[in-house]
């Protein structure tokens, strides 16, 4: 279970406007981790996470999907690329007139002959998909109902159901539960560690708040101003690590 | 605990910067309050301004205010010519229109009729002797003579207690009321009236006796309305369609989010929303004016000037519609793997298509109120006998028209409304 999914080196991101996201970012993840991203507002986890699925042109530096190079792929192989990563977003970024279930099989859009979507059509068995992982999620009987009409932690068990659509060997989550109480922050997170432990996806996960991180991560990296200041075990973040990834004034609040 | 301190400096000086301007004015005016206690003035200037501000009977801005609304009014009232008292003296004219609204010309009634006819000769000549027949008979004083002759009609045999019209008809069949008539119990009547002035000398009495109550049937004026009123909604439906299919691509081009990003798309979209803008702001009362110079008089310029009007003012609505897009989506089906028709199918299109729908339906709406009136510049429709009617003060005429009109557009609207709430 060694083996490399995910190898980033010097991967760097200058905005348009010359904000640095990135710096020189390098760092390996292995088959079946779950790692989680932390640091504080505008460290850069989002500009990351993006960069993986090209969502944004990194500046500089490669990525390596299962030895894929990401920043060099042409138009087909990245759309290649990217159906093997699904990704969960803070917003959900479900289309809210649509009903659930066509929003859960968009997330297979990847593998289909795209002539398919003239029409509209997905055949049986992948509706059949989409209702187990709505079950898998624990919302069939939302199948029919409008996107918007759900609740935010419904909403978010939509957008991993969509996820898992792709049949995904990484997940990438990007605050996946910033809008949700604490209850649903769990609820959904413990779907994204079933899904790590099960189903063997290698999850990568945006966090605000460390227990979280402590509770649900295998491996925690930590962003400051676009570069990183920790990578290693949940258990190894101390006082002092803590105070030179959030700063010096910073303290520890739990979610329970 | 800034992350970087660049951008934190100026940040801060940003701040005091605007304490220190903010703090300037307060003491200014708390200086020009007269009266205010040093000490409160000194501590919170800002509270001893409001409470201690000049009341609002002493400001003069107030007087001067009203002076000059005062004076905007009264010469918009000459300018407008407002003369109450014409509403008054002006009623009788159009009473009968206001009666007229509650007995539109939609339904008639076909009553049998008994009709005889008498001779009666201008110039000397005399008619030939009428052959006597069984039913009823007309018969005059006199069966020839000259123009303001007094004549005397009796009739007999015609139904008993009905009323009926006394006709004078010339040689070429043009005839006019000479008055109205009623039977007795015996089924007679009498009258006597002047020989009126006409051209030609062989002219007919004539007794139309209404012999009872026939079935009730839609007026001729209504099914003119009718196929007016049709024209009407396939003038609104034509114009709209047109409006429609220029005005989506034309969208494209007018919505910043996507002409950002190309070369020269800038420039494109300031173009396509200026165009938008000054033919959305012509009324279409006066592009169809212009059409009907072009094209001639019909409800072909009316189509072409509720297209154009439509175009552009649905541009400027689907434009802000792709504008207001939410990217979320669209960038969640990126990361799927999709391609861009996928993206566009299922990103893009839920996401437009209903409000562009209910835009149209509203448009539509619109439309059809205004082909009502466009037929008044020669545009087609409605308006067009609308106008006639109440031209030839016939108002009963103009009546039908005006409920169709109203019950048409209140359904649609109603109708439009329906689907709108749907779609959204
Ligand atoms: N489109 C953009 N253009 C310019 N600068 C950007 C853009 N997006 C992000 N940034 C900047 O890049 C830096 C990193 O942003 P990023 O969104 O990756 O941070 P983050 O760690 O995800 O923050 P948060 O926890 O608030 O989501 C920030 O300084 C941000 O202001
Ligand atoms: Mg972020």
């Amino acid at each position: 279970m060694h083996s490399t999914i995910l190898q980033i080196e010097h991967l760097t991101k200058v905005y348009p406007d010359g904000t640095r996201a990135l710096d020189d970012v390098s760092f390996e993840v292995a088959r079946g981790e779950f790692l989680v991203i932390i640091g504080l507002s505008g460290s850069g986890k989002s500009t990351l996470l993006r960069c993986i699925n090209r969502l944004i042109e990194p500046t500089r530096g490669t990525i390596a999907f299962r030895g894929h190079n990401v920043v060099v792929a042409p138009r087909h192989e990245l759309r290649e690329i990217r159906r093997e990563i699904g990704m969960v977003f803070q917003q959900f970024n479900l289309v809210r007139r649509a009903s659930v279930l066509t929003n859960v099989l968009t997330g297979r859009l990847g593998y289909v002959p795209p002539s398919w979507a003239l029409a509209n059509y997905f055949p049986p068995s992948l509706v059949d998909r989409a209702f187990a992982n709505l079950q898998r999620v624990g919302i069939p009987d939302k199948a029919y109902a409008r996107a918007d009409t759900l609740s935010g932690g419904q909403q978010q068990r939509v957008g991993i159901a969509r996820a898992l659509m792709q049949d995904p060997a990484l997940i990438l989550a990007d605050e996946p539960v910033a809008s949700l109480d604490p209850a649903m922050s769990h609820s959904v997170l413990r779907y994204l560690e079933e899904l790590n432990r099960t189903d063997g996806i290698t999850v990568i996960c945006s966090l605000h708040f460390l227990s979280l991180a402590r509770r649900y991560g295998t491996r925690i990296l930590a962003l400051k101003a676009g570069r990183i200041v920790f990578d290693g075990l949940p258990a190894e973040i101390d006082e002092r690590r803590f105070k030179a990834i959030y700063g010096d004034d910073a303290v520890e609040v739990e979610i329970s | 605990m800034p992350a970087r301190p660049g951008p934190s400096v100026p940040s801060e000086a940003v701040v005091s910067e605007h304490a220190r301007g903010s703090g300037a004015p307060p003491g200014g005016t708390a200086r020009g309050t007269p009266g205010g206690p040093a000490g409160a003035a000194a501590s919170a200037p800002d509270v001893v301004r409001l409470k201690r501000g000049v009341v609002w009977y002493r400001s003069w801005r107030l007087y001067a205010g009203a002076a000059v609304a005062l004076a905007v009014y009264v010469y918009g009232w000459q300018v407008t010519q407002i003369r109450l008292g014409e509403l008054w003296r002006g009623a009788y004219l159009i009473a009968p229109f206001a009666s007229a609204l509650a007995s539109p010309d939609v339904l008639v009634r076909d009553n049998p009729t008994v009709r005889v006819a008498a001779p009666f000769y201008y110039g000397g000549e005399s008619p030939p002797a009428a052959a006597a027949a069984p039913g009823p008979v007309l018969r005059l004083s006199r069966s020839s003579g000259a123009i303001g002759d007094r004549i005397t009609a009796t009739g007999q045999g015609f139904p008993p207690d009905r009323s009926g019209m006394l006709w004078w008809e010339n040689q070429i069949g043009q005839r006019q009321q000479l008055m109205a008539v009623r039977t007795d119990r015996g089924g007679r009547f009498g009258a006597a009236f002047t020989a009126p002035e006409v051209q030609g000398t062989h002219n007919l009495v004539s007794a139309e006796i209404v012999a009872g109550t026939g079935p009730l049937r839609l007026s001729p004026t209504f099914f003119v309305v009718l196929n007016r009123m049709v024209e009407t909604v396939f003038l609104a439906l034509m114009g709209t369609t047109m409006g429609v299919l220029f005005a989506v691509p034309c969208s494209f081009l007018g919505a910043k989010n996507l002409t950002g990003h190309i070369p020269g798309g800038p420039a494109v979209y300031a173009l396509t929303r200026t165009v938008f803008n000054v033919t959305r702001s012509i009324e279409a009362l006066v592009l169809a004016i212009i059409f009907t110079v072009w094209v001639g008089l019909g409800p072909f310029a009316g189509v072409l000037a509720l297209g154009v009007h439509s175009i552009a003012s649905l541009g400027k609505l689907y434009s802000e519609a792709i504008e207001s897009i939410d990217t979320g989506p669209i960038e969640a089906i990126v990361a799927t793997g999709a391609s861009t028709l996928q993206v566009v199918r299922y990103g893009v299109v839920p996401q437009i298509v209903p409000q562009f729908i209910a835009f149209t339906i509203y448009r539509w709406d619109i439309n059809v109120r205004f082909s009502t009136v466009i037929g008044f510049v020669g545009g087609g429709g409605i308006g067009f006998v609308l106008q006639q009617y109440i031209n030839l003060l016939q108002w009963r005429q103009a009546a039908t028209a005006l409920w169709m009109i109203a019950i048409v557009v209140a359904a649609m609207d109603y109708a439009s409304a329906v689907v709108r709430e749907r779609v959204v």
